[in-house]
């Protein structure tokens, strides 16, 4: 593990005053808007802003009730659980294809299904809006459910690609002179040393899934289909504004899930993010 | 699908199996692969082929309320001499890579100093809070705090450095400056995590060698570690590049591509041409153009990235 020694030419308090200054910087926005959640109204727009609010659940209580909010997460959680599981039965198989034949075209299709990340939901977003208009899909959970699966697609494939490479191949060939077939080695040898990284890729997914913005806005045009992370952009009292100690409520109330998860697969996260790229 | 494996061990133990079926399970076993990877093929041909056809269709014809009119190249020659594209193009261009070089230097600088920091490893998941928060409350978090309810103009009041609130809504600069800030506190840590990790792969030893030879710390992260962790960087800046150029939410939320389009990026350009004005067929040349950019750049740029990053 790492040495704890003092190294040469550094001094540790311009270490520690560097990194604490920066976790000062990521926490304080985070804290004072979670004051915002706890506030009332009246006390979030005011000439001089005030830092020592009056507690209050107004936020918690109104986004019960004047807003479908069980709806939405119904919503979010139907459309990622979909996605999520839409991505595993496609990006394993073809994972597995990538990652253990060899044949030709093989690397020309894996960039391939990488090069689809790089596509700005922007430039696909007006045909996929009609794609779904004229499908009858506007407006649904399963048109969310479909293109959120195609976001994360190529994420999924590439991270599982990157951990059965990691896999020995003695492994494969014991279980092969015994007869196996390529399905059942695929089954009952690759997934299972492999859960982790499945686990991680299915995380990853879900964690954009939720962040998802510009197509959810155009396929969502009324409540019946939002999500949290579109809700929030319509947590408006008309007049009023916006509500920002609801939106404040709603971002913890999808930030906690997504925190404890991350916690859980954290020692894979860096590999997950770049699409396997780096091995933490 | 049936089962090339099975079907070959069969036909090689069977007594004499025809000619014809041995063939077809060996021509079987050249295609399972490419069965495999079928699904996931089509799938994304339908999310991408499918459109990319549709949106250079459409590019072609004036499509507003009524019927499809074709106009032939009259959507691309608006563009070229449409400021607001160019202005888009350049917006985008600025904001993503004074972002970009800024959320490098800092997360590098911060992995530098954390990556063998036995305190900060059990702490690290403090770093990461921001890129946990989903995009559009991210950009509440910095409306409210900029522009709303002016925390970040009182705050310097307090401490005397201005005299009155910041207008920051009115100013481009001060605008786009906002956008990148939320940025950077958000994103800064994907680079972060994924720096440290590339970092803790390295070798120790090699550090330890230098470091025994009278090498200075610094000296070591710049002339060993940093050139050794060259294929990740490159991989986690087309990513986080990715993002960066596609930037909607924080555009949509904070600015609406405000003042005078000063912060309207392309995707925010397309969006508005498409769902506000209803401009499909110009929207979708601009998509058109978009879409030849980034094939260039992932041809260019992303392939070696990654033929490199995976070695």
């Amino acid at each position: 593990m790492a040495s704890q020694r003092r190294r040469k030419g550094e001094s540790l308090f311009i270490r520690y005053l560097i990194l604490g200054t920066w976790a000062l910087f990521c926490l304080a926005p985070v804290l004072w808007f979670l004051s915002i959640g706890l506030r009332p109204r009246t006390e979030i727009i005011t000439p001089q802003p005030i830092y020592w609010p009056t507690f209050s659940l107004d936020a918690w209580h109104m986004i019960w009730s004047d807003w479908p909010m069980a709806k939405y997460l119904r919503n979010s959680v139907l459309a990622i659980i979909g996605s999520v599981v839409i991505d595993l039965v496609l990006a394993i198989p073809a994972a597995f294809s990538l990652a253990r034949y060899e044949y030709r075209g093989r690397d020309d299709i894996g960039f391939y299904i990488l090069s689809t990340r790089m596509m700005a939901p922007a430039i696909v977003a007006i045909p996929i809006f009609f794609l779904f208009r004229n499908m009858g899909l506007l407006d649904t959970v399963w048109a969310l459910m479909l293109v959120y699966a195609a976001i994360n697609l190529s994420i999924v494939t590439w991270i599982i690609r990157s951990y059965m490479i990691d896999i020995p191949k003695e492994l494969e060939d014991a279980a092969r002179t015994d007869g196996a077939s390529d399905l059942r080695i695929l089954w009952e040898i690759i997934i299972p040393a492999i859960l982790p990284g499945i686990i991680t890729a299915a995380v990853i997914a879900a964690i954009f899934a939720i962040n998802e913005f510009l197509f959810t806005l155009l396929i969502a045009s009324t409540p019946n289909a939002y999500t949290m992370s579109v809700a929030l952009a319509n947590f408006t009292g008309g007049s009023d504004g916006l509500i920002y100690n609801a939106i404040a409520l709603v971002a913890f109330l999808a930030f906690v899930p997504v925190f404890l998860v991350v916690v859980a697969i954290q020692k894979h996260l860096s590999r997950g993010l770049t699409m396997g790229a780096v091995k933490g | 699908m049936s089962d090339p494996a099975l079907t070959e061990t069969g036909a090689a133990t069977a007594p004499a199996p025809t000619g014809i079926r041995r063939r077809r399970s060996k021509r079987m076993k050249t295609l399972f692969p490419y069965l495999l990877v079928a699904p996931a093929v089509i799938y994304l041909l339908g999310i991408t082929l499918y459109p990319g056809i549709y949106a250079v269709v459409q590019s072609f014809y004036a499509v507003k309320f009524g019927p499809w009119r074709p106009v032939g190249f009259e959507n691309y020659a608006n563009l070229m001499g449409d400021y607001q594209f160019w202005g888009a193009l350049w917006n985008t261009f600025v904001i993503g890579s004074i972002s970009l070089t800024i959320q490098c230097v800092l997360a590098l600088t911060l992995a530098f100093y954390a990556y063998r920091d036995p305190w900060v490893q059990g702490w690290r998941i403090i770093f990461l809070i921001p890129m946990l928060f989903m995009p559009s409350a991210v950009a509440f978090i910095y409306k409210l705090a900029f522009l709303d309810a002016r925390v970040f103009s009182d705050i310097l009041i307090r401490l005397g450095l201005i005299d009155g609130n910041l207008s920051i809504q009115s100013s481009i600069w001060g605008s786009r400056a906002l956008l990148i800030l939320a940025d950077v506190w958000q994103w800064t840590p994907f680079l972060f995590i994924i720096f440290v990790a590339a970092l803790q792969g390295q070798d120790e030893e090699v550090e330890e060698a230098a470091r025994l030879d009278g090498a200075k710390w610094g000296q070591i992260f710049w002339n060993i570690s940093l050139p050794l962790m060259r294929p990740v960087i490159a991989v986690a800046l087309i990513l986080r590049g990715i993002d960066i150029t596609t930037m909607f939410a924080n555009v949509f939320i904070i600015t609406k591509g405000g003042p005078a389009f000063g912060t309207e990026t392309i995707s925010y350009f397309i969006y508005r041409t498409g769902f506000k004005f209803f401009n499909f067929g110009y929207a979708s040349a601009a998509s058109v153009i978009m879409l030849i950019l980034t094939i260039i750049i992932a041809q260019l740029v992303v392939k070696r990235a990654f033929r490199s990053g995976r070695a």
